[in-house]
């Protein structure tokens, strides 16, 4: 028997396996790590802390991440409706979810990547020295990061097989995460009306976990509270994109969004 | 009736499109405007029809990746919209060019992916793989990239990706397009291979004769509707009494292709234009002789051949859906 968990894999599989011949995925996992290492080297450099390599690197791979993701739910399916794949994965019998869900995490496997390039690109280019203070909350702050990305990103899969201006929306969401889910400054210097969209999207958790693991836990409170948090705002997004792709099972056969003609 | 696979029951399918770019204005187009038909198992059935009739339409609908507006569409017993899961398995689809395969993946690989989201056990996938890529010539290149085949091999490893679950109803919407003479000729012994493997088998098609060699039953649409459903056979028959007008010319007024149609005894009138000259065929009642005052019209003209035959399966076309071919 083929099992959920086989598909899954093989879809992780396959997708690896065409994501990196693709010039411009390569290029987001090669070389946008190293440009992001350097614009985030130069800003953290001067931010007086002496673990700014992390944040350097931490910054980078969150940023890179969420690309790959952004790729991954809008770029891959307007791909296949355009090359008519879309409708002969959508037509077997495998669950269309599982086959997305195996296309994320292709994605996001291959999108942890630049984590490491950016790291031996500033230790070899750059300098400076970076330390984990308590490395079993870093591991587990990353797996829930990991989780919620790949939540939202199901969630923005289920958007886009419905429409077709995914690109369009795809470019919309790619950088305002940026600056919303304070991956690069801190999201309290933003206008208040934002703050709200901030708390809504899990970047901002994650990135908040996991500076705080790298900088060692005062106490567990804090660390449980934005945990807690994370986990449910996860667990929200899986549910959302659950009912999503239910609706959208009927409404892109009744709307025809399958293919291209 | 009792031993049919595909039920298809007044089906209408609407499409909503956006006209305009500023000013946006609701376009419905009337894609099936009630169709009916029913296909037994291990039948070849034909659906032909000018651009645009509705027959792509028609084959989204049955291979369950569209909705009908309205009707009944059942494979197998179970509906199209609703029921899906029930039918998934068990069909499968070949729509002609390029499109359906990924690009930058081996054959093998290609099928290997499919017959996985197919859930076929590996120790029948591999050996199927195999007898598939034989099947359609591409054994040598399995192990190839699929950018670096031909249009007409990504043609045969989507002939081959759609018969990766052996399923039992197979839809081919234009299966021979882009093929060359002896490619075609080999898929279309593979569809009679399948058909004798009680497989049920619809396809569209621009090609008469290939619809004429390989159907059962030809439906024939036009506008969204059925305006024929017999065997060719019989479909040949109802022209019995027609015989055909061919002839060749360099040049021709719409005005002379008027008077043409005025002259007693002329049923249709259709041109199919070459390079260089105009075929006109003239399906004509044989109980007439028309020729002498088709020239009379065409004396200004260079007449390059005349040739008068029997009404083909083309001329029941033609006549049913009127036109240019
Ligand atoms: N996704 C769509 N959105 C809007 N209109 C559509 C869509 N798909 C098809 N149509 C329209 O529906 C009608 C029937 O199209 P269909 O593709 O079924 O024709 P067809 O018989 O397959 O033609 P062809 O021989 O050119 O392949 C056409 O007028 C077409 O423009
Ligand atoms: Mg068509």
């Amino acid at each position: 028997m083929i099992t959920v968990l086989e598909t899954i894999y093989s879809t992780a599989k396959l997708q690896m396996k065409e994501a990196v011949t693709r010039p411009t995925f390569r290029f987001c996992l090669l070389i946008q790590p190293i440009i992001y290492s350097l614009i985030t080297y130069k800003m953290f450099i001067n931010s007086g802390h002496d673990n700014f390599v992390a944040y350097t690197v931490l910054g980078t791979g969150i940023l890179t991440l969420w690309s790959c993701i952004c790729f991954s739910s809008a770029g891959d399916i307007e791909r296949e409706r355009y090359m008519g794949t879309l409708q002969v994965i959508y037509n077997t019998p495998t669950n269309f979810k599982v086959i997305i869900l195996g296309k994320i995490l292709g994605n996001t496997m291959l999108g942890l990547l630049p984590f490491f390039i950016s790291f031996a690109f500033v230790r070899l280019f750059l300098g400076g020295d970076m330390y984990i203070k308590d490395p079993m909350a870093f591991g587990i702050s990353m797996i829930i990061t990991i989780a919620s990305f790949m939540g939202i990103s199901m969630l923005f899969a289920a958007v886009f097989t419905l429409s077709r201006s995914s690109r369009i929306l795809m470019n919309c969401i790619e950088y305002p995460v940026f600056i919303l889910c304070g991956i690069l400054f801190p999201i309290e210097i933003l206008p208040k009306w934002t703050i709200p969209l901030s708390y809504i999207l899990s970047p901002t958790w994650a990135v908040k976990l996991l500076r705080l693991s790298v900088e060692g836990l005062e106490g567990n409170d804090i660390f449980c509270k934005y945990f807690g948090i994370l986990t449910t705002i996860t667990i929200i997004y899986f549910i959302l994109s659950n009912i999503l792709f239910k609706i959208i099972d009927n409404k892109t056969r009744i709307k025809a969004t399958l293919g291209v003609v | 009736m009792k031993d049919s696979v595909i039920c298809v029951e007044n089906l209408y399918r609407d499409y909503e499109t956006t006209k305009g770019w500023l000013n946006k204005k609701k376009v419905i187009v009337k894609a099936l405007a009630g169709i009916s038909f029913e296909v037994k198992k291990g039948e070849i059935f034909g659906l032909l029809g000018p651009n645009g009739a509705g027959k792509t339409t028609t084959i989204k609908i049955l291979s369950t990746l569209l909705a009908p507006t309205s009707g009944e569409s059942r494979v197998l017993g179970y509906k199209t919209f609703g029921e899906e899961n029930m039918i998934r398995q068990h069909i499968n689809f070949i729509f002609g060019g390029e499109l359906g395969v990924y690009r930058r993946l081996s054959g093998r690989d290609n099928l290997v992916y499919f017959s996985n989201l197919y859930k076929i056990r590996k120790n029948i996938r591999d050996k199927r793989i195999d007898e598939l890529l034989e099947l359609v010539g591409l054994s040598e290149k399995g192990d190839l990239k699929v950018e670096t085949y031909s249009k007409g091999m990504i043609q045969r490893l989507q002939i081959a990706r759609g018969l990766i679950n052996d399923p039992e109803i197979i839809y081919l919407d234009e299966p021979t397009i882009g093929l060359d003479p002896i490619g075609a000729r080999e898929l279309r012994d593979i569809i009679k291979e399948l058909s004798l493997r009680r497989k049920t088998i619809l396809l569209t098609t621009h090609y008469m004769h290939e619809a004429d060699e390989l159907c059962d039953r030809i439906a024939i649409i036009n506008k969204g509707k059925i305006v024929a459903l017999d065997t060719p056979v019989n479909l040949k028959k109802q022209n019995r009494i027609t015989s055909v007008l061919e002839i060749n010319v360099l040049g021709i007024y719409d005005k002379e292709l008027e008077e043409i149609k005025k002259i007693e005894g002329v049923e249709t009138v259709a041109v199919k234009k070459n390079d260089q000259w105009q075929l006109i065929l003239i399906q004509f009642k044989n109980t007439h002789n028309i020729t002498q005052n088709v020239l009379n019209v065409l004396k200004n003209n260079t007449v390059i051949s005349v040739n008068e035959r029997g009404a083909l399966l083309e001329d029941a076309y033609v006549r049913l859906v009127g036109g240019s071919i």
